[in-house]
């Protein structure tokens, strides 16, 4: 199939009922026009509000090709400006985060302030009366908002509300936050950062791979635990789904099967409540903040078994924060942040972060795996004689529930349909 | 009775000694035989990010203790690592040691690495300042303490799940 570049091209016929082109993660000009429909469209995760705590604070972001500067102004509120000076372009920003009252282009010395107004030009007489230093404060992105703390921006002036967007996803996001007594999350233990040869769209959620590409790390898990549960857990006799919530966004639910059995055998994963004082302590902050201990534990196992792919480059998994950076069709970086609970004692982060590096990061057990795999599908799908995958597992038998959402089988492909749907939808 | 400590010069050769072992085995993905080189104590630590920090607070790329390296080495012998399948090969070299005595008996080590991987048509060049704690166990250690500063370990990074 040719694939012609332009904005007028609509490529949803590359994604059939039950099946793909390869062209969707290989073909440039495609990843040139999803950078333009998707990323510089659709609300995309940006930052978290705890990665800019003080007025001052600063972090660099990329969104597409756009380095981003995320700065909470000395009045508190959090704005998001283009990092380019408005004279020549140069970055204004030079680090990944840190706290400035202004920031100054070294080429010229143009300053703006942490607010975005340009507030400095050296030798301002060469200008004519007509230059206008008030409209050449930094560029804001189009939209920022932000969900309980998840900042998010449209490049696009226009279009649905964050609210809109998030959908169905939002309540996952809200169990994600609440095996904290306080609700909330910082994302202060830095970020893991890995890149693969390959396409942004593999990191998806996908419940049949687990037994074939981690089985090193069930290995591990029956090594530790003698039990091989999460190998049955994964399987087509699991009572685990794959979940599709609409707008691309989608999860596995690994909860159904029996929660004393994996309980056990993920348990190196997030970690269990530790029999020690900062374990007991947690506990009961978290039956006093939902009532009962029971409740405390639905809580905690609820927020580890989110499992939610926040469509297009969120990912909420386990204790990790995880942002999809394309940077071409056959190139991505992901940033892994083990999210840190708030109002919790420090030994219990510092377990979710052991926890975090036993499977994830470029040297854990599992993740590594992962981008293996992707990397050899990056090659092989440049063979494209024969262009199609299948996505058809599951199809006939997916159930579509009263509110509209789709199941199907944890090894289901229910939730890779979700989201090629929902390109196609963008792409067209 | 006291045994005599070696002098200082024999010391570092003992040292230098034993990090040239050590390298071989982690080239060679010796995976038991590094194992060895441990003590039941041990802290393998690659920082993430910054070079140092309060790891209870911040996360590594590595962060093990004696049990999470058998793990990895359990890992890494088995044959379901899809990412060192094939494994990486392996060519390092330490070097610009400094060697100095603890008062706790124990061996502190500051080295330098340069690291050249090859795997899956790719060749990687890392860059490391290396730390350890040798504890010393007749003419030979046992590694206590070793942290990898890695160059770009603030930049996204690909397969690091060979020994490093």
């Amino acid at each position: 199939m040719t694939v012609v570049d332009g904005q007028e091209t609509d490529y949803s016929s590359l994604i059939e009922e039950g099946r793909v082109h390869s062209a969707v993660f290989t073909d440039e000009s495609i990843f040139e026009a999803e950078l333009e429909r998707i990323f510089y469209t659709y609300w995309v995760f940006l930052a978290h509000e705890s990665e800019v705590p003080e007025p001052g604070d600063y972090c660099r972001k990329t969104i597409g090709r756009h380095s981003i500067v995320v700065a909470r102004g000395t009045d508190g509120e959090v704005r998001a400006f283009f990092n380019r000076c408005r004279h020549r372009g140069t970055t204004v920003c030079r680090y990944e985060h840190g706290n400035a009252e202004f920031f100054r282009c070294p080429y010229h010395g143009w300053t703006y302030s942490n607010r975005g107004p340009l507030i400095g030009v050296p030798f301002p007489s060469r200008y004519g009366s007509d230059f206008e230093k008030n409209s050449l404060g930094l560029v804001p992105v189009p939209r920022l908002d932000n969900y309980r703390g998840f900042y998010f921006t449209s490049l696009a002036a226009d279009g649905p509300s964050l609210a809109d967007h998030l959908g169905r996803s939002a309540g996952y996001i809200d169990m994600f936050l609440e095996a904290s007594p306080v609700e909330k999350v910082e994302l202060s233990a830095g970020a893991s950062k890995s890149n693969f040869r390959g396409n942004w769209k593999f990191v998806g959620m996908d419940g049949y791979h687990v037994n074939f590409t981690h089985k090193s790390v069930q290995d591990l898990q029956v090594r530790r635990t003698g039990n091989a549960g999460a190998r049955k857990s994964n399987s087509d006799r699991a009572p685990n789904l794959t979940v599709d919530l609409g707008g691309g966004h989608c999860r596995l639910d690994l909860s159904l099967t029996d929660r004393v059995e994996i309980g056990k055998a993920t348990s190196s994963l997030i970690g269990e409540i530790p029999d020690t004082d900062a374990g007991r302590q947690y506990l009961a902050l978290m039956t006093e903040r939902w009532g009962s201990e029971a409740e405390a534990y639905s809580k905690i196992r609820g927020s580890r078994d989110v499992h939610l792919h926040v469509w297009p480059n969120l990912q909420l998994i386990g204790s990790e924060v995880r942002v999809i950076r394309p940077l071409s069709s056959g190139y991505t970086e992901v940033f892994g942040y083990p999210s840190m609970l708030a109002g919790v004692p420090d030994e219990m982060n510092e377990r979710r972060l052991r926890g975090y590096e036993w499977f994830n990061g470029v040297a854990g057990f599992g993740s590594p795996d992962d981008r293996e795999v992707f990397e050899r599908n990056q090659v092989g799908l440049q063979s494209d004689k024969e262009p199609w995958m299948v996505l058809s597992r599951g199809l006939s038998q997916a159930e579509v529930r009263d509110d509209g959402v789709v199941v199907g089988n944890i090894t289901d492909e229910v939730t890779q349909r979700s989201q090629l749907r929902q390109w196609a939808k963008a792409m067209r | 009775m006291n045994m005599a400590l070696p002098s200082l010069g024999e010391l570092r050769e003992q040292v230098g000694t034993f990090l040239v072992e050590e390298a071989e085995l982690a080239d060679q993905h010796r995976y038991d035989d590094w194992l060895e080189l441990w003590s039941p104590d041990a802290v393998y630590w690659v920082p993430c990010n910054e070079d140092d920090y309060d790891p209870a607070r911040h996360v590594s790329i590595i962060y093990d203790d004696y049990g999470r390296l058998q793990e990895r080495c359990f890992r890494l012998n088995s044959e379901a690592a899809h990412s060192q399948d094939p494994p990486s090969r392996l060519c390092r070299v330490i070097g610009n040691q400094q060697v100095s005595r603890g008062c706790d008996g124990n061996v502190r080590v500051r080295a330098n690495m340069i690291l050249v991987e090859v795997r899956a048509g790719e060749k990687n060049v890392y860059g490391a300042r290396l730390e350890y704690t040798l504890h010393p166990e007749g003419e030979s250690f046992k590694i206590r303490h070793k942290k990898v500063v890695l160059l770009d370990n603030d930049e996204p990074l690909g397969n690091l799940t060979f020994l490093l």
